[in-house]
């Protein structure tokens, strides 16, 4: 069995990726205001159109209040002390990976993200952003050959505007919640990716998301448009120093899928947690959605998410076209005082829509671990079917596990069905192991990641591996 | 065809049958014509559309018929809800018969049975004199009138579900039994039983047909002519011992037939 | 809103009693619940008002029980007739609490009362009188059913409270009815306190009749041992909310709820549950089954809440939906809050129409799809109807009003 190597490879270092990266950066100064986003706007060279829906956004951010969920507590955010562009000093124009700052390859190369030609993964597109920018995107000839864009958003909006005019905005609107509303006043850089008719992607598509500077907010956005009958599988994965301050990340993504196209969108999220008395960490507020928009087009999320202080995000599915499907694979862990309130809408539209949800959420420490979920049949959802399924696991006798599922429908000719539990580590099952010979720690890695297995069958290899390696990483010392 | 006895008028006619199940064709022009008194087998592998056949003339409503037409008793029967078919005369046992928990097996037989006198315009039954009537049938089938006190075939063995149909079989009266794997999940001595049930039940104006796997249901009731499907297709059609022969070679000798004979 | 106008303007009560100067003072500042908590928002909000819009003031109407005890032995009692209690048998007793009982008791409740949980019960200690409060307190076993009747009168605003102290090792059959007159609203408050050892098998049946409005309120005290069984049923109102909080004060106890509600034509029925467990070993077995037809909308929330002390929790939950038309409309929400890591809870949730294939399979026997549908119907609601506390020859009287239902 693959995890029980893997688990066995577990290093005992806490996070690993806390290392700050000493270069140069270029920050404008603390605080939001309109000039703060004409200045961002100024330093992207952009369009007047996005400067607009900039500038619309920040109209209704700042008549919006945020959002006070029963379940998560947390110190208020003070937008005023949140630096919202950060980047690194480069050369003006880079036109090959050469001229990146070493200093920038050396930190991916460390986070096992190596991007110069040589070193490069093979079978995956890289885009790695680092604090407010793209640094660099690999395989982008390759990609080309086939027809596929894949380059920083930033350069989207230069080079495709047609189509950053048209979908920007068009899933998440910039007044959907207070977090979204203020990525589009201030988003700094993200990935585009535009698969064109007929075209199988003919390689996974990977962003890397690292904050570094520990004052700085990190407001990345992503768009990826897959045209008819194109298929695309795209993975993203996030880490941070530690730093003591919380930093604040508010991401937007959103996709949209046309006639008989399919998006496959994983994630394996560590950012930062805070350490064990619960200092620092990354406030992960983010607004994922994806929009099924063609017939039997097809959204597939599957997240792992194990750091950040506080997560709060639903990715989502807006099922319009006929017989479109949506999916959400969950694992959410949190430890010592992590907060996770995750979850997913699925709004089936059209007739004959499917959606699938299985969620894990594993809780240990003193955490606090919420499925928050929406199933919503509208009247016109014909013959419409969601199956969802909600596991909780339970560690120590100070973590909390809730599930908050929502359900609705306005049609007879339809079928809901959800299911949850919450379970512990039986000891039946642990003596079953040990007696085998398996170490305490071990055992309860294998039950952790049999528990969660319905959701990494669903990830991409490497990603499978990464994410138990990381779930066994963050239950060291939670048991026994 | 208008000169000839009543008698030999078939019971039921299907005539170049098309079906599909959500856009998916599973029946690709079947036709069978069982007579009165005539016993059909029909064979063939896991999804060749056996059941597809029984439950499209039972009138499943998840099935839509493309092309062709089923007639029984010389009337197109395509406009009629199921229940208007069983109250005329169709029968079909069913492969796996559902379990309806709360729903008392006892009322259910009473209500059928009486929706089936009425059409057949016999005086309908009240509480007492059905369950005379049902005990009655219940030793055709070597069943315990405490089945009737459950719920509808909950908690009932394989076994148990069978003699069910059966029974319900034996109460309704029906012109054509269509028995869907019937003898499936079905011991030896059960299986005797529930063949002899239906002989019992069964005269030379029923019309019978057996969609099986095995032969050992045929060794119990003989069939005047024996079926082979495959993909949506009668493959081929020949008497009883044709039944023997796919016995001995297996279904892959019937890879063989040209799908048009 | 009349009856907030009313209690706005403190004109409700000629001479009100401490507690009701206590709510009305709790009410005055604020005097509706919060429409955006996740309590009310599903409250339809021209029918919530339509509950509020009728006068205090008048004089109720004599109902009688809509079935006569001729032929068995029950204990009944219809709140606001003011009959004096006093049964003293071999095995069993009743007695009436004493005024002083009952103000301590709800005032010791309504101190930790807040506007978002408990306005329900707060309106109810606003508006009920003396005279429309009926406190009892109950021991012994082989008590005869006890039924106990609230209901509204014609035009006009009603609120009843009901007080049931079960002493030690008691052993009870209830049936509470709450009935609903034409154009009224009902606001039923109704307290069990379950002592240790105690089993009560509590069923309330609650129905209206045109445009009848119901604010069910029901808290449920149960201490160890105890064994508590509530069955429901919820019909014919314009708008119902029932509201259940049980309260496992030292775990070790078992609860069984299972409610109907049945809604038709535009009404609104909400049921909200919260099972707290305050010790372990606690045992919950929850279904709720709703069904919406024509325009209506039914709504479920039900709360399974296990702090850190209640470990070897068993808890379940199942909700069931059957939406019978396009037009109706159903919400649900069974939720699961946990700390202890000990204990097994699980919960399920189902929104669907009647199964095709078991209706197939009687129509293929010859019942038609009228016949089939009511059958099943009637099955989805045996195994809950089964268990109201009723006995057999006025099972006839639920059996008709189910069916016109």
């Amino acid at each position: 069995m693959v995890s029980e190597n893997l688990v066995k490879n577990v290093v005992t270092e806490p996070y690993k990726y806390g290392f700050v990266t000493e270069i140069e950066t270029e920050k404008i100064s603390k605080g939001i205001n309109e000039d703060t986003i004409r200045l961002i706007s100024e330093k992207k060279e952009e369009p007047e159109f996005l400067l607009n829906f900039r500038l619309n956004a920040f109209k209704k951010w700042q008549k919006m209040k945020e959002p006070c969920w029963a379940d998560l507590g947390y110190k208020e955010i003070d937008y005023q002390d949140i630096i919202y562009y950060s980047a690194p000093k480069q050369k003006e124009k880079i036109s090959s990976l050469d001229e990146v700052d070493p200093k920038l390859l050396e930190t991916f190369d460390k986070l096992g993200i190596p991007l110069t030609e040589q070193k490069k993964l093979t079978n995956v597109a890289v885009d790695a952003v680092f604090d407010s920018v793209s640094i660099a995107t690999t395989f982008r000839k390759e990609l080309a050959e086939h027809g596929v864009i894949f380059c920083s958003i930033s350069e989207a909006v230069k080079d495709h505007s047609d189509l950053i005019k048209k979908y920007l905005g068009s899933v998440v609107p910039s007044n959907d919640n207070y977090f979204a509303a203020l990525n589009s006043a201030v988003f700094s850089d993200g990935s585009f990716v535009y698969i064109p008719k007929g075209v199988k992607c003919p390689m996974d598509l990977s962003s890397y998301f690292r904050i570094n500077s520990g004052d700085s907010g990190q407001f990345e956005r992503t768009l990826i448009i897959a045209e008819e009958s194109s298929s695309v599988s795209y993975l993203e994965g996030c880490t941070a120093p530690m730093f003591d301050t919380n930093t604040l990340h508010a991401a937007v993504v959103e996709l949209i899928a046309l006639d008989d196209a399919s998006i496959k969108y994983s994630t394996v999220q560590n950012w930062y947690a805070g350490n064990e008395e619960g200092v620092g960490g990354i406030f992960n507020f983010v607004t994922k959605r994806g929009k099924c928009l063609g017939k039997r087009s097809k959204i597939s999320w599957s997240q792992v998410e194990t750091g950040s202080a506080i997560t709060w995000k639903y990715p989502s599915c807006i099922l319009l076209g006929e017989e479109s499907v949506g999916e959400f694979y969950s694992v959410a862990l949190t430890n010592n005082l992590q907060q996770a309130d995750t979850g997913t809408k699925m709004i089936h539209i059209g007739p004959k829509t499917k959606s699938t949800i299985v969620s894990k959420g594993i809780s240990a420490g003193n955490s606090v671990n919420s499925y928050r979920g929406l199933v919503k049949m509208g009247s016109k959802a014909i013959g419409s079917r969601n199956y969802s399924q909600c596991d909780s696991m339970l560690i120590g006798d100070q973590a909390a596990a809730n599930t908050f599922p929502y359900i609705q429908s306005q049609q007879p000719n339809s079928e809901i069905e959800h299911e949850a539990s919450t379970c512990r580590i039986s000891e039946d099952q642990l003596f079953y192991l040990q007696s085998r010979g398996i170490e305490f720690e071990e055992a309860v890695s294998m039950m952790v990641s049999g528990f969660c297995r319905d959701v990494f069958n669903q990830l991409p290899m490497e990603f499978a591996a990464e994410a138990d390696k990381l779930l066994a990483l963050k239950l060291e010392g939670s048991v026994g | 065809m208008q000169s000839k006895t009543k008698e030999f008028n078939p019971i039921l006619e299907v005539n170049n049958l098309f079906a599909s199940t959500e856009n998916l064709p599973i029946l690709k022009g079947v036709s069978i014509s069982v007579k009165p008194g005539e016993i059909h087998a029909i064979m063939g592998r896991n999804g060749c559309g056996k059941s597809t056949l029984s439950k499209i003339i039972a009138g499943h409503p998840s099935y839509t018929i493309t092309k062709g037409e089923i007639k029984f008793t010389g009337q197109d029967i395509q406009s009629l809800e199921p229940e208007e078919r069983a109250q005329s005369g169709i029968f079909l046992g069913f492969q796996y018969p559902i379990e309806i928990p709360g729903v008392s097996n006892l009322e259910f037989l009473r209500v059928a049975t009486n929706a089936r006198r009425k059409f057949l315009k016999k005086e309908e039954l009240d509480t007492f004199d059905f369950e005379d009537l049902v005990k009655e049938k219940l030793d055709l089938v070597k069943m315990d009138s405490a089945f009737l006190s459950r719920s509808i075939n909950q908690g009932f063995s394989g076994g148990e579900k069978k003699r069910n149909e059966i029974l319900q079989m034996a109460l309704l009266e029906p012109k054509i039994a269509i028995l869907d794997e019937t003898d499936s999940g079905l011991d030896i001595d059960a299986l005797r039983v529930v063949a002899s049930g239906i002989k019992k039940i069964s005269n030379e104006k029923t019309g019978i047909i057996l969609i099986t796997h095995y032969q050992r249901l045929l060794d119990e009731i003989k069939p005047d002519y024996v079926h082979v499907m495959s993909d949506g297709q009668i493959i081929k059609t020949g008497e009883s011992d044709l039944a023997l022969e796919l016995e001995k070679h297996g279904y892959e000798w019937t890879d063989n037939f040209s799908k048009k004979q | 809103m009349q009856i907030i106008e009313e209690i706005k303007k403190n004109e409700l009560v000629k001479n009100p009693s401490e507690i009701q100067k206590i709510c009305l003072e709790k009410l005055k500042l604020n005097p509706l619940p919060n429409i955006k908590s996740e309590l009310w928002r599903h409250s339809n909000k021209s029918k919530f008002l339509s509950f509020l819009d009728y006068s205090h003031t008048k004089k109720e109407s004599k109902v009688n029980f809509p079935y006569d005890n001729a032929s068995q032995n029950v204990i009944r009692f219809t709140i606001g007739e003011n009959s004096s209690i006093n049964l003293k048998e071999e095995n069993y007793s009743i007695r009436k609490l004493k005024d002083s009982e009952i103000f301590d008791y709800i005032k010791k409740n309504i101190s930790d009362f807040d506007q978002t949980d408990h306005w329900s019960d707060l309106l109810n200690h606003c508006l009920s009188s003396k005279n429309n409060i009926l406190g009892l307190n109950i021991s012994g076993n082989k008590i005869p059913p006890i039924e106990i009747l609230s209901a509204s009168s014609y035009n006009s605003f009603n609120a009843k409270t009901l007080i049931l102290f079960f002493e030690k090792n008691c052993e009870a059959n209830l049936l509470q009815i709450n009935l609903g007159d034409k154009n009224s609203s009902l606001c039923q408050s109704t307290y069990l306190c379950l002592e240790e050892n105690t089993s009560v098998n509590h069923g309330v049946v609650s129905y209206g009749k045109n445009k009848s409005n119901l604010l069910n309120s029901l808290n449920v005290i149960q201490k160890a041992k105890s064994e508590y069984s509530l069955s429901s049923l919820h019909f014919k109102f314009n708008y119902a909310r029932f509201e259940i909080r049980i309260n496992q004060l030292d775990g070790d106890a078992e609860t069984n709820i299972k409610g109907i509600q049945i809604t038709k034509n535009e009404d609104q029925i909400a049921t909200y549950t919260k099972m707290q467990f305050n010790g372990p070993n606690g045992i919950l077995e929850q279904i709720n089954k709703s069904l919406a037809d024509d325009k209506s909308h039914s709504v479920f929330e039900g709360a399974i809440v296990v702090p850190k002390i209640a470990q070897k929790t068993d808890a379940s939950q199942l909700s069931r939906n059957l939406l019978l038309s396009k037009h109706a409309k159903i919400d649900t929400k069974p939720q699961l809050e946990i700390i202890a890591d000990d204990v097994k809870c699980k919960h399920g949730a189902t929104i669907s129409q009647l199964n095709k294939e078991e209706l197939f399979y009687m129509r293929s026997r010859g019942l038609t799809l009228e016949e089939a549908s009511k059958l099943q119907l009637s099955s989805y609601f045996q195994e809950i109807i089964s268990c109201i506390p009723v006995s057999k020859d006025r099972w006839d009287l639920l059996d008709k009003l189910l069916k016109e239902a």
